[in-house]
C-alpha cells in the first residue's frame, strides 16, 4: 500500500451520554484507519460495534451529546491534507479518573459552528455517503430526479438546471435504472427498495465525491436485488475507482468488494489489513473474533460434525461498561494460561503481525 | 415413519381493499391473492424451510395455519384434525399446540412487562398452575432457552436482541407447543447471535420432538436448519424438496437464481451458467395485473431462451407442481 492516504483517522472517539443510566457510552473509542487513495476499505463488526458512528463522526453528522470528542480525521482534498477536527481540543475538556472518563464537557453550539466551517465544500462535495434505509433517506415529498438535480446543482460545476437534469438522468442509466426518463419523475414511494437505494448511489457519485462511504448499503434489501446492488458497485469500482469505505455486517459483501478490510469490535479496531490476509480461510494467524466470526457464518463447512454452527458464546460488548483488559476476553476461546492475566488486566494494541496486517491481541506478541 | 403433524391443502388467502366510501363506484373489488393454491405437510420432528422474495406471502402462509388470519379456502389439517373451520372459542385449545415466533422482537414482547410477567402470563393462560409450580416452570423454561435467571426482573428494552429472541422462544415453549412457526426468527440478528439461535433451535428439536415450519429469507440458514426447503414465488409454491437438492440440483429457474445470487458463492463461483440465468429481467410481480399462467415467466430466463414459449403465459396451462424425484416436485414447463 504505497499510494497516497486519502483519508486517515487516529484516534478517534465518540461518545454519548446516556441520561437513564447516568454514563457515557464509548460508541467509538479510539479507532485508527487509513484508506489509500482508489481503494475499498471494508470495515465489518457486529451491530453497535461502532462503525456507523465512525462513518458519521468523518461526516461531522453525529447529534447528541457529546459527540466526537477527540482524535484527528486527515481527509486530503486538492493534494493538501485537513484536519475535519481541526481545534476540536479547544472546544471540550474531559476529566479522567482511574483511566475513567468522568464527565466532558463541550461547547456544542460553538463546536457545531466550527465544525460547519471545517465540513462547507466538503460533506456531499468530497465525501459522500450512503445511507442504510434508501426509503427513508430521500425526502419523500420530492420527485428522485429532483433530488439528484439538486445535488448536482449544488456539488459540481454544473450550474445550469437543463445541464443537471441531464446528466442526473445519465447517472440514473448507469446505475441501471431501466426507463430513466420516466423514473426521473418517481417519487421515492414509487420505486422500490432496490431502486431506491439504486436512485441513492446514482446521487451520491453525481457529485463526484473523492471519498463514497456507503454505509450497509444492501441491508433490508431481499437476496436477489441484494447481488445486484453489489455486482453495481463491483462495476462502478472498477469504472470509477471511487475511493470507498463500506461498512456492512455482512462478511460475504465485504470479502468480495473490499481491498484491505478493518474488523471492529466494541468501538476498536481490532484487525486490519488486506482482505484476503484478514479474511482467509484456514489457520492463518488472525484475531479470535475474527476467526469466530467467520466460523459462525451459516454454511456447510461450518457446520460442526454433530450438525451445529460456531457460535460465539456471550453477547455484543456493551459500550457503557468497557473492561480493562482485552474487549473480546470475556467471549475469546484462544485464551491460554499464559496470557490469560495479560488479556484480561491490559489491553493490547494494535500491532503488526505481518507486513501490512495488525491485530489488537496478546496472542501474537509476548 | 414418522406421523404427519401438518398438512395443507390448496391453501389461498386472498386479501382485499378495505371498503371506502367511493369503493361502489370501482368496477370490481379488488383482491391480492398473497398465498394462491399452496399445498405441502410437516412431519414430525421435521422442519420444513420456507423461503422467497419479500411479498412472496411467506409470512401469510404462517399466519394462516395457526389462523391468526382467516383463510379464503383451502383445508389445514393439524394432527389429523381439520382446523380450517375451527370457531373462536376453541382455537385457545389448539394455540396451546401451535405457536409463532413472531419476526418483530420489539413488537411481540410487551414493553410494560417484566420477562417473568411475560412468561407467567402465557404459562397461565394455558396452564392451570400454581405459583410456585409457574416459577418451577420459568425456571425451567430458563435453562432450556440458556438465559440468565436475573433478566427475569428485566423489561424488553433492557434486554439484546440475542436475548429477546430467547425470552420469545421461551414463551412459546412455555405453552407446550409441538409445531412452532418461526417467522424470520434469525433476521436482525448479528452472525453470532444467529448462529447461538440456529443452534439453540436444533437442540430444542432434538430434545422436545417439535415441528418448524422456518419462514425466512436467509437462504444460507434455511438449507442449514431445514429437511426441506418450499420455494415461494407470489404467493405459489414452486418447488419443494430436500434442503441439500434445493440448494444444490435446483429445478426451477426460480430456486436456482435465489441460490445463485448469494454474494460469496458468486465470488468464488462465478459460474456461466449462474450468470446467464442471473441476467434474468427486472422488476417485481404487480399483484393488480396478474401475468396468466407462469408468474415468473416475466423474469425467467429459460421462457426467454426458449424463445417465449406459449405454453409459459397460458392461463389454461400454468404450470403444477410435479413430482420428479424422492420427495422433489417442481412447477415448472421447462425445469432445469
Amino acid at each position: 500500500m504505497s499510494a497516497e492516504t486519502l483519508l486517515r483517522i487516529e484516534d478517534l472517539r465518540t461518545y454519548f451520554h446516556s441520561q437513564s443510566k447516568q454514563a457515557f457510552v464509548r460508541s467509538v473509542d479510539g479507532v485508527s484507519l487509513r484508506i489509500a487513495k482508489g481503494e475499498t476499505l471494508g470495515v465489518v463488526g457486529e451491530s453497535g460495534s461502532g462503525k456507523s458512528i465512525t462513518a458519521l463522526s468523518v461526516m461531522g453528522l453525529v447529534s447528541g451529546g457529546p459527540g466526537v470528542i477527540g482524535g484527528e480525521i486527515d481527509f486530503t482534498s486538492n493534494g493538501t491534507p485537513k484536519n475535519l477536527l481541526q481545534d476540536l481540543d479547544s472546544f471540550v475538556t474531559v476529566a479522567m479518573q482511574d483511566n475513567r472518563i468522568m464527565s466532558v464537557r463541550k461547547d456544542v453550539v460553538r463546536w457545531e459552528q466550527r465544525c460547519e466551517d471545517l465540513m462547507k465544500g466538503i460533506r456531499g462535495k468530497e465525501i459522500a455517503m450512503i445511507f442504510q434505509n434508501p426509503k427513508s433517506s430521500l425526502n419523500p415529498f420530492e420527485t428522485v430526479g429532483a433530488q439528484i438535480t439538486e445535488a448536482i446543482l449544488l456539488h459540481t460545476e454544473i450550474k445550469k438546471e437543463r445541464e443537471a437534469k441531464e446528466r442526473a438522468i445519465q447517472w440514473l442509466n448507469r446505475v441501471k435504472i431501466d426507463t430513466p426518463r420516466l423514473r426521473f419523475d418517481n417519487h421515492p414511494y414509487g420505486l422500490s427498495g432496490g431502486m431506491c437505494q439504486r436512485a441513492m448511489i446514482a446521487m451520491a457519485l453525481a457529485c463526484e465525491p473523492n471519498l463514497l462511504i456507503a454505509d450497509e448499503p444492501t441491508t433490508g434489501l431481499d437476496a436477489t436485488i441484494q447481488s445486484k446492488i453489489v455486482d453495481l458497485l463491483a462495476e462502478l469500482k472498477f469504472e470509477l475507482g471511487t475511493t470507498t469505505m463500506l461498512i456492512s455486517h455482512d462478511i460475504s459483501i465485504i470479502s468480495r468488494l473490499s481491498d484491505s478490510v478493518a474488523v471492529m469490535y466494541g468501538g476498536t479496531v481490532v484487525e486490519y489489513g488486506p482482505s484476503r490476509d484478514v479474511l482467509a480461510v484456514g489457520d492463518r494467524a488472525k484475531h479470535p473474533y475474527t476467526a469466530a466470526l467467520l466460523a459462525s457464518i451459516p454454511s456447510r463447512e461450518n457446520l460442526s460434525e454433530k450438525g451445529y454452527l460456531h457460535a460465539i458464546e456471550g453477547d455484543v460488548l456493551d459500550t457503557i461498561n468497557i473492561p480493562l483488559g482485552c474487549r473480546f476476553f470475556a467471549r475469546c476461546n484462544r485464551v491460554t494460561d499464559a496470557i490469560r492475566e495479560k488479556c484480561e488486566r491490559h489491553e493490547p494494541d494494535l500491532r503488526e503481525i505481518a507486513t501490512g496486517h495488525t491485530a489488537r491481541c496478546w496472542l501474537y506478541f509476548e | 415413519m414418522s406421523k404427519t403433524i401438518l398438512e395443507v391443502i390448496d391453501l389461498k388467502k386472498h386479501f382485499t381493499h378495505r371498503k371506502g366510501l367511493f369503493s361502489s363506484f370501482r368496477e370490481k373489488q379488488q383482491s391480492i391473492p398473497a398465498v394462491d393454491g399452496t399445498s405441502f405437510y410437516l412431519k414430525e420432528n421435521e422442519t420444513v424451510g420456507l423461503v422467497g422474495e419479500s411479498g412472496c406471502g411467506k409470512t401469510t402462509i404462517g399466519r394462516t395455519i395457526l389462523r391468526l388470519e382467516k383463510p379464503t379456502s383451502g383445508t389445514i389439517i393439524f394432527d389429523g384434525k381439520d382446523i380450517t373451520a375451527v370457531p373462536t372459542e376453541e382455537l385457545r385449545t389448539l394455540r396451546g399446540q401451535m405457536q409463532m415466533i413472531f419476526q418483530d422482537l420489539d413488537a411481540a414482547l410487551n414493553p410494560k412487562m417484566r420477562i417473568r410477567a411475560i412468561l407467567r402470563e402465557a404459562i397461565r393462560v394455558h396452564h392451570d398452575l400454581s405459583d410456585a409450580e409457574t416459577d418451577k416452570r420459568i425456571a425451567e423454561l430458563l435453562e432450556q432457552v440458556n438465559l440468565k435467571k436475573s433478566k427475569l426482573s428485566n423489561f424488553p428494552h433492557e434486554l439484546s436482541g440475542g436475548e429477546k429472541r430467547r425470552v420469545g422462544i421461551a414463551r412459546v415453549l412455555s405453552v407446550g407447543a409441538k409445531l412452532i412457526v418461526a417467522d424470520e426468527p434469525t433476521s436482525a440478528l448479528d452472525v453470532s447471535i444467529q448462529a447461538q439461535v440456529v443452534n439453540l433451535l436444533r437442540d430444542l428439536q432434538k430434545q422436545l420432538g417439535l415441528s418448524y415450519l422456518f419462514i425466512s429469507h436467509d437462504l444460507r440458514v434455511v438449507e442449514l436448519i431445514s429437511h426441506k426447503v418450499a420455494v415461494m414465488y407470489l404467493g405459489k409454491i414452486v418447488e419443494i424438496g430436500l434442503a441439500g437438492r434445493i440448494a444444490n440440483k435446483a429445478s426451477h429457474p426460480y430456486t436456482h437464481i435465489l441460490w445463485s445470487s448469494l454474494v460469496e458463492k458468486q465470488s468464488i463461483e462465478s459460474s456461466e451458467k449462474a450468470k446467464s440465468v442471473h441476467a434474468g429481467r427486472w422488476g417485481v410481480f404487480d399483484f393488480e395485473r396478474p401475468v396468466a399462467g407462469c408468474r415468473f415467466a416475466p423474469r425467467c430466463p429459460v421462457y426467454e431462451s426458449k424463445g417465449k414459449p406459449s405454453v409459459c403465459t397460458n392461463p389454461a396451462t400454468e404450470p403444477q407442481l410435479v413430482s420428479i424425484g424422492t420427495s422433489h416436485r417442481v412447477a415448472c414447463h421447462f425445469p432445469l
